[in-house]
C-alpha cells in the first residue's frame, strides 16, 4: 500500500507538468556551440572569444549560442561537445588550442557538424583552422616596447612554450630591436596557460631582474599587468584590448583579437551550405586583430612609428625574413628565406637578444 | 649578480611561502589531534573564493580574509562531523572534502570571476624598506598576513606545547583512549583542533586570492594544499619547523622562475619540476627518521564511548 502511495506522487507531478505544454519555439537559424577553457571574464583570450561570438550573434538574427566555460583540454571536452550536438548545434568553436584533437575526434564522428578551431593546424572536410597572424602582429608592439623601455630589458611571460608562442616572442624582440638596438627580452615560462599564482611570481621575477615593460602570452593578462602596475612598470596587453583598464598609468599598447567578422562569415557559410574548411590566418588589416589604444604615457612619435609598422605589415612586410640568427648564434632563417604563415608553429628557438631557453 | 638572485628568491619565497605556512600550520594542529585532512586543498579553495567574493562585495579585503577564515573553519567542522562523529574513513573523507571544496568554491566564485579588487594593502616597514639592497624589491613591503606569519607560527607552537588545551590535543593524537581515561573528551578536542586548522586554511586561501593574485579562478590553488600536507611531514609536525619548510618550498618555486629570468641554460620544463623534486628529496631524507614519528594515533578512528 505504501509503495502504491509513493508511486502516485510522480504521476501527479507528471500530470501537473503536462498541464503546461511547451509552447512551440521558433526554429533558430543556426545553433552554434562554443567551449571555453576558462571563464569569459578574464580580460583575456576567453573574453575575446566571447566578444567575437556575441558579435556573430548580433549579426545573424535567430542564431542561438550554447556555451560552456571552464572546459578542460581533456576527453571531458568531447562529452561537452557531444552534448551540444545533441542539442542541435551544427557549428562548434572549440576555442582553446588544446581542444584540437578532442574536437577532431568529435568531428570525425559527426561529419554533418562543422568545426572551426583557433590556433591549431589540423584541417579536415568539416574541420577548419583559424587564428590571427599574431606572430607578425607582435612586431609593431615590440617597437612600442623597445621605444618606451628605460632599462632596455623587456619581460615576456609565456604560458606554454608552443611554437606559436615562441614566434610571438621572436616577433616582439625583432620589432623592439629594430627600434632600439640595445634592447633584450627575458622570457619566463610558467608551463600553464592559466596559473595565476605562478604568473604573479613570474612577473615579480622579471621585475626583480630589472625589466620595466612586461608582455605576455597567457590566457589572461590581468595578473601580470596588475603586478607590473603595482611595481611601477609598464605593460603590454594581449588577447583582449580590454586589459588596458587594469593599468591606467603603465599601459603602453596591446594586441587584441576581434573574431566577430570571421565568425559571422563562418556561421553564414554553414547556413548557406557553403562551408569551406581552411587554414585561415588573418591579420590586423583583415580585421581579425586590433592594436589596442595607446596608454597616456606613450608619446606621439612612438605612436606614429608603431602605426607605420602596422601599415608596412598590411603591405606585405614579413619580419621573419632571413638572415635571422637565434640567441646562440646559429642562423635559423637563411638569407633570402621567408617564414610564412604555415611555418609559424615551427619555432623552437629564440631570436638574438632574447634571454631564455626554448626547450 | 648573485645578490639579485638571492634577493629575488627570498622575496619570492616569502610571498609564495605565506599561504603554504598558514595551510601547514593548520594541518599540523589537525594532525597532532590524530586526524589526517587530505581535503586541505578544498579548504584552501573555499577560503580563496569566499575571500574574493566578500572583498568584491564589501570593498574590504580584510573582511574577506576574516570571512574566508570562518568559512574554512565551518568546512573543517563539516569534515569533523564525517570523521569524528560518524567515524568515516579519514583518507576517503578528506578526498571527498577536496572535491566538495573544489565545487563549492567554483559556485561561490562564479559571479565574481574577472572582478577587480584593490586587495590587501601593502604596509611598508619604514627604515628597512628604504635600504638600498631592498628598495626595488617587494621585501618589507607586504600585506598584514605576511607580517603575521611568524607571530602566528609562534602562537601555534605556544598553543600546542604550552597550554593545557594543546596538551590535550596532542594526547588525543597519540592515544585517544588514554586521553579519554584522563578525563578529556577526545571528540570535542578533535572538533576544536579541526576548527582552528580550518581557520588557518581559510586564511591561507584568502592570501592567494586577495593578495598574491587579486583574482579568482576555478582551481587556482593548483595543488598547494597537497604540498602543505607534505610540508607537515617535512616539519615533523612542529609549527616552527613548518616555517622553514614553507620558505624552502616557496623558495624553490621562486628559484626556478628567477633562474629562468636570468637566462639559465636549463630547460624550463626541468626547472618547473624542481619544487616537487625538492619536496620528494626532503621527504626521502627526513620522512622515515624514528625520532620524527607522527602522532601515534594519526589517522585512526577512536571508537571509545562518548
Amino acid at each position: 500500500m505504501k509503495n502504491l502511495k509513493l508511486g502516485v506522487v510522480p504521476l501527479v507531478l507528471m500530470a501537473i507538468v503536462c498541464l503546461f505544454p511547451a509552447h512551440a519555439q521558433d526554429k533558430p537559424a543556426l545553433i552554434v556551440g562554443a567551449i571555453y577553457i576558462g571563464s569569459v571574464n578574464d580580460y583575456g583570450y576567453n573574453r575575446s572569444m566571447k566578444d567575437g561570438l556575441e558579435e556573430m550573434k548580433r549579426n545573424i538574427p535567430g542564431l542561438k549560442l550554447i556555451e560552456a566555460e571552464n572546459v578542460p583540454e581533456t576527453a571531458e571536452s568531447e562529452r561537452v561537445m557531444e552534448n551540444m550536438i545533441q542539442q542541435g548545434a551544427k557549428l562548434i568553436f572549440p576555442t582553446s588550442f588544446g581542444h584540437m584533437d578532442f574536437a577532431l575526434n568529435v568531428a570525425r564522428r559527426h561529419r554533418d557538424v562543422f568545426f572551426y578551431h583557433p590556433g591549431g593546424y589540423k584541417v579536415e572536410q568539416n574541420f577548419g583552422n583559424f587564428f590571427g597572424k599574431t606572430q607578425t602582429a607582435w612586431y609593431p608592439i615590440g617597437i612600442a616596447a623597445g621605444r618606451m623601455t628605460k632599462t632596455n630589458k623587456l619581460g615576456f611571460v609565456v604560458g606554454q612554450p608552443i611554437g606559436y608562442a615562441l614566434g610571438n616572442v621572436n616577433a616582439f624582440q625583432l620589432g623592439a630591436r629594430s627600434a632600439n638596438p640595445k634592447v633584450q627580452t627575458i622570457v619566463v615560462v610558467t608551463n600553464s596557460w592559466s596559473d595565476k599564482a605562478k604568473e604573479a611570481a613570474a612577473a615579480n621575477a622579471l621585475l626583480d631582474q630589472g625589466c620595466d615593460v612586461l608582455a605576455m602570452h597567457v590566457d589572461s593578462p590581468a595578473v601580470i599587468i596588475q603586478a607590473a602596475e603595482a611595481r611601477g612598470a609598464m605593460s603590454i596587453g594581449f588577447q583582449s584590448t580590454e586589459a588596458r583598464r587594469l593599468a591606467p598609468k603603465g599601459w603602453i599598447t596591446g594586441l587584441g583579437f576581434t573574431w566577430g567578422k570571421f565568425m559571422t562569415e563562418v556561421a553564414n557559410s554553414v547556413i548557406n551550405g557553403t562551408f569551406k574548411p581552411g587554414f585561415v590566418r588573418q591579420g590586423i588589416d583583415e580585421g581579425m586583430m586590433a592594436v589596442a589604444p595607446f596608454g597616456p604615457a606613450v608619446p606621439p612619435d612612438v605612436r606614429k612609428q608603431v602605426l607605420e609598422a602596422v601599415d608596412k605589415l598590411a603591405k606585405g612586410f614579413n619580419p621573419f625574413t632571413g638572415p635571422i640568427k637565434d640567441n646562440e648564434g646559429i642562423v635559423r632563417i637563411k638569407e633570402g628565406e621567408v617564414w610564412g604563415n604555415d611555418k609559424m608553429g615551427n619555432f623552437d628557438w629564440y631570436a638574438e637578444g632574447i634571454i631564455g631557453k626554448a626547450k | 649578480m648573485i645578490a639579485t638572485l638571492l634577493r629575488g628568491v627570498l622575496a619570492g619565497a616569502i610571498l609564495s611561502g605565506t599561504l603554504l605556512l598558514y595551510a601547514t600550520l593548520g594541518e599540523v594542529i589537525v594532525e597532532r589531534a590524530g586526524i589526517v585532512n587530505l581535503g586541505l586543498e578544498g579548504i584552501l579553495l573555499i577560503g580563496a573564493s569566499v575571500a574574493f567574493a566578500v572583498a568584491s562585495v564589501s570593498g574590504s579585503a580584510y573582511l574577506g580574509v576574516v570571512a574566508a577564515a570562518v568559512a574554512g573553519g565551518i568546512t573543517a567542522l563539516l569534515f569533523g562531523y564525517l570523521v569524528v562523529s560518524r567515524k568515516a574513513n579519514q583518507l576517503a573523507s578528506g578526498l571527498a572534502l577536496m572535491f566538495f571544496g573544489s565545487g563549492v568554491s567554483a559556485l561561490v566564485g562564479k559571479s565574481y570571476v574577472g572582478g577587480v579588487i584593490a586587495g590587501l594593502p601593502k604596509i611598508r616597514v619604514p627604515w628597512l624598506s628604504g635600504l638600498s639592497w631592498v628598495r626595488s624589491s617587494t621585501l618589507f613591503n607586504w600585506d598584514i598576513l605576511v607580517y603575521l606569519t611568524i607571530p602566528v607560527a609562534l602562537l601555534a607552537w605556544w598553543l600546542l606545547f604550552r597550554t593545557r588545551w594543546g596538551l590535550g590535543v596532542r594526547a588525543v593524537g597519540e592515544n585517544p583512549a588514554a586521553a579519554y581515561a584522563s578525563g578529556r573528551r577526545p571528540q570535542l578536542l578533535q572538533y576544536q583542533a579541526l576548527f582552528v586548522g580550518g581557520l588557518f586554511g581559510g586564511a591561507a586561501g584568502a592570501h592567494l586570492s586577495v593578495s598574491l593574485t587579486r583574482t579568482w579562478n576555478e582551481g587556482m590553488t593548483a595543488g598547494r594544499g597537497f604540498i602543505a600536507i607534505a610540508l607537515v611531514i617535512f616539519s615533523k609536525w612542529h609549527p616552527i619547523r613548518a616555517v622553514v619548510g614553507a620558505l624552502v618550498f616557496g623558495g624553490a618555486e621562486a628559484l626556478q622562475l628567477q633562474l629562468q629570468a636570468r637566462g639559465a641554460q636549463v630547460s624550463p620544463f626541468l626547472l618547473d619540476m624542481f619544487p616537487y623534486l625538492l619536496t620528494l628529496a626532503v621527504l626521502l631524507a627526513w620522512g622515515g627518521a624514528r625520532r620524527a614519528a607522527a602522532p601515534a594515533g594519526l589517522g585512526r578512528t577512536f571508537y571509545g564511548t562518548e
